[in-house]
């Protein structure tokens, strides 16, 4: 039965080893799909990204160029409302509006008359000259922006808006209002992604910028030039992209957007040209990542649900295989074994048996055919459970004796079947010998009063193959004649078919 | 015997670099000592405190010092000093702000480490009515009377005009391709992108159409050698004709590798003075200016306006550019000049 035992194990690795590269294929498939999933999720993103930051920074530069206007406007209608005035002596008008700065947002106001005499204050002539300032206000059409410049009054950045205005009688001058850089700066203030938003003022000329906003505090408001801190931090794939960016910018296009590398970080970056402050562009960029880290989140979220379910997949799918190998198992037990004995039944017996006989000429086996003796007076005397027990205990006797190299069957009531894979008759009648042994012990209950002088026997006919049967049904036929015979001389023993009187 | 020489020199200047490294190091673990006397300490006479970014091993710092001693000696008043050892160290500012307002300074002169991290003690010392005056660098706030400062977007104007200037004297073609060069040491330190960003103002306004600047901008990373390494790759462009450098370091590269490869056909124009640039301003064969700032002036009027503005005086401006000079052969015999040089 070991043997028997053996060969469904092999059955079970086979069928283990199927399960198991079930497994394999089906974990391929569904990383394959994780993997095509990422990359089509991860392609969404960087195209959404960069759509996005696109949009965010145009939004930013019109939103800055919208608050420019609106200063420029004031400015415009200041000078409106001084050439409404017609005033024939600037000095004194000078005088006048000079004196009256406070709680205005700009830092001073001053004039420009026809022939450019200045009326400013001494540190403000001394900037003119220093930054060449009627130059800037020469380009007044009819509104012009300095570049910025440090302010000596007020030790800040500041930048110089030139309005035109006219004076006594047609006369054409310029009126000039100087503001705080900070003014632009919190033009440039957004309630979101203030951390990630860099916004700067820059010159096409010269490449010069100047940071309005960005996560550095301690840069906002200084210079800085855009080959130095762009262009060379850029990685080498993207340098053409940029360059035809600052073309675009040089050669006057509006506005422009180009997406660029610095490491493992994508940047999308958008200039748009300032009214009046000519040659001068707002220009804003924003990391990717800084749109992307609340969907990379749910990313994160999706992987570690998908990680779950398929970890919880294949857990379940282990689980319902040891179940149904085991729901298997018993089934089959139940099909091939005797309930009561454990030994196989007759039809298992049957189709075992014969598969081994058709092995070939060189099979070798004896059958064996075992009738307990008067085990119906077992019943009757000691009861059904008794007769259970002794047929349980002369199965176990079998197997101990047969296990090894045998199928054992119990064929019917208190019948048992055994072929032996061998056809050593002698071998077998010792075999058989030990097994009267073994029975002599065997009792009905553990109470000696109770049994007395009870002692189990049983009669055996005994066929080999092939001599005495090549097939199973002319074996069997065989022993049961041996065993006929066995029962008929007064039982308690075993013989052989080929010792038996030839039938006359 | 010269490889042999390179070698030994290579290795002694890898050990000075290892032991400058390791000052520096213990350096940044030092905090700023307590005030010390720059002059006579006499009773009775106003106290003024003076806080430098640079205490020690800086000649820029220590002319900024002299200046300060020489008008607490010329003035009449007391001087007490101090600082951090790096430019970083702006806790150490913030404390030694504490100290001169607890030790009753009747005026405090800074140089501050932080623009934007040391506001907040300045508007306190300001509030408490002493007067401050800045000097070297700006802070983020208003609370403050004057500062004194080299600005530095107009020095770097400074040096393009005076490189078109050079240029103009080599007799460049305008009409024919040109190229000039730029060297910084950092790209970070603010001096050095004012006065790239006012270079590169100037320039794209007067430059002729057909003269650029290479927009590979060289940063030797305050590396002596690797200045030598920048100065020569720069070299190599054919139409090259100018060199900027935009610190000492970057000067100095230059200097040395124009005089090894006598290239008197490139225009130099430098910032500060050292023995290599000095060394090419004083061969008329090249064409060479530097461009110095007048940090002497910043430790002289910085203590000179403390006791002004202690004796009630106002500023009307808040701002005042100590300018720089521009040495080169025609203006090095120059009374100013030798003035500003004397201080260097």
């Amino acid at each position: 039965m070991k043997k028997k035992g053996s060969m469904s194990h092999s059955d079970e690795i086979n069928e283990n080893i199927s399960f198991f590269r079930m497994l394999v294929i089906y974990l391929l498939i569904c990383g394959i799909g994780v993997i095509l999933l990422l990359v089509s999720f991860d392609s969404l993103i960087r195209n959404h990204d960069r759509k996005l930051t696109a949009d965010i920074c145009t939004l930013v530069t019109e939103k800055m160029n919208n608050s420019i206007r609106y200063m420029t406007s004031a400015a415009q209608n200041m000078a409106d409302v001084f050439s409404a005035q017609n005033c024939d002596d600037l000095q004194e008008l000078y005088d006048t509006v000079s004196q009256a700065q406070e709680n205005s947002s700009y830092v001073s106001l001053g004039f420009i008359d026809a022939e450019q005499k200045i009326y400013a204050t001494p540190t403000e002539l001394e900037e003119f000259e220093k930054w060449r300032l009627l130059e800037t206000a020469d380009l007044a059409d009819p509104i012009s922006i300095s570049a910025p410049y440090r302010s000596g009054e007020i030790g800040q950045p500041v930048y110089t808006m030139f309005a035109h205005f006219t004076y006594d009688n047609g006369k054409k001058g310029y009126l000039f209002l100087t503001y705080p850089l900070k003014e632009i700066q919190a033009m440039a203030y957004t309630e979101s992604l203030t951390k990630d938003t860099e916004i700067w003022l820059m010159e096409a000329a010269s490449d010069n910028i100047i940071q309005c906003a960005g996560s550095n505090t301690y840069s906002i408001g200084s210079w800085n030039n855009a080959l130095l801190s762009m262009r060379m931090q850029i990685d080498a794939a993207d340098q053409n992209a940029y360059i035809q960016w600052k073309n675009k910018m040089n050669s006057g296009e509006k506005n422009a957007s180009v997406t660029y590398h610095i490491g493992s970080e994508t940047y999308t970056q958008v200039y748009s040209d300032i009214d009046f402050m000519y040659g001068w562009y707002v220009v804003v960029r924003i990391p990717s990542s800084s749109l992307s880290s609340a969907i990379q989140q749910f990313r994160k979220s999706v992987m570690l649900f998908l990680s779950v379910l398929l970890v919880a997949t294949v857990i379940l799918f282990i689980l319902s295989h040891k179940r149904e190998a085991e729901e298997k198992r018993v089934l089959e037990n139940l099909s091939i074994h005797d309930p009561l004995t454990s030994v196989m039944n007759r039809r298992a017996f049957d189709f075992a048996a014969e598969k081994y006989l058709a092995r070939g000429a060189k099979t070798e086996a004896s059958l064996l055919f075992l009738d307990v003796d008067y085990f119906k007076q077992v019943n009757d005397r000691f009861g059904h459970d008794a007769g259970d027990r002794i047929l349980k205990e002369f199965s176990a006797a079998l197997r101990e004796l047969f296990g090894e190299t045998s199928y054992i069957s119990r064929y019917g009531g208190d019948e048992f079947v055994i072929l032996v894979r061998s056809a050593d008759t002698v071998k077998v009648s010792e075999l058989l010998t030990h097994l009267q042994k073994k029975a002599e012990k065997i009792k009905p209950c553990d109470d000696p009063e109770e049994y007395g002088d009870f002692t189990l026997t049983f009669s055996c006919g005994a066929a080999v193959f092939p001599k005495d049967g090549d097939h199973l049904q002319e074996l069997k036929a065989s022993a049961d004649s041996a065993l006929y015979l066995v029962k008929k001389n007064g039982r308690n023993h075993f013989g052989w078919y080929f010792d038996m009187p030839p039938v006359k | 015997m010269k490889r042999i020489l390179a070698g030994l020199f290579s290795i002694v200047l890898c050990g000075l670099t290892t032991s400058c490294q390791t000052h520096e190091n213990a350096q940044t673990e030092r905090s700023a000592p307590d005030f010390m006397p720059l002059t006579e300490i006499v009773d009775g006479r106003d106290n003024v405190y003076l806080i430098v970014k640079v205490l020690e091993n800086s000649s820029y710092w220590d002319v900024i010092i002299e200046g300060a001693r020489d008008a607490g000696n010329a003035l009449g008043c007391n001087v007490y000093y101090s600082g951090s050892y790096v430019e970083t160290d702006w806790a150490s500012h913030e404390r030694l702000l504490g100290e001169a307002s607890a030790a009753g300074a009747d005026a405090i002169v800074l140089a501050p480490d932080d623009s934007v991290n040391l506001s907040g003690k300045i508007d306190e010392i300001y509030q408490e009515g002493i007067p401050l005056v800045l000097i070297d660098t700006i802070a983020n706030t208003d609370n403050y009377d004057v500062c004194y400062m080299t600005d530095n977007l107009m020095a770097g104007q400074e040096a393009a005009k005076e490189m078109l200037s050079l240029l103009e004297k080599q007799g460049t073609d305008t009409s024919a391709p040109a190229q000039v060069g730029i060297q910084v040491g950092a790209t970070s330190s603010l001096t050095i992108i004012e006065r790239l960003a006012g270079f590169f103002q100037y320039w794209s306004k007067y430059a002729p159409p057909s003269w650029e600047v290479i927009p590979d901008i060289k940063c030797n990373e305050g590396d002596t050698e690797k200045a030598l390494v920048c100065a020569e790759e720069l070299l190599e462009y054919p139409d090259l004709k100018g060199v900027f450098g935009a610190n000492n370091g970057s000067t100095v590269g230059f200097a040395k590798v124009i005089r090894e490869q006598e290239r008197k056909d490139i225009a130099v124009v430098g910032f500060d003075y050292s023995e290599e640039i000095a060394g090419l301003i004083m061969d008329d064969d090249y064409t060479v200016s530097t461009i110095l700032q007048k940090q002497y002036d910043m430790g002289y009027q910085g203590v000179e306006t403390a006791l002004s503005l202690k004796d009630g005086e106002e500023m009307p401006v808040k701002f005042i550019d100590t300018g720089v000079i521009v040495v080169d052969q025609d203006t090095i015999g120059q009374e100013d000049v030798q003035e500003v040089l004397s201080h260097n």
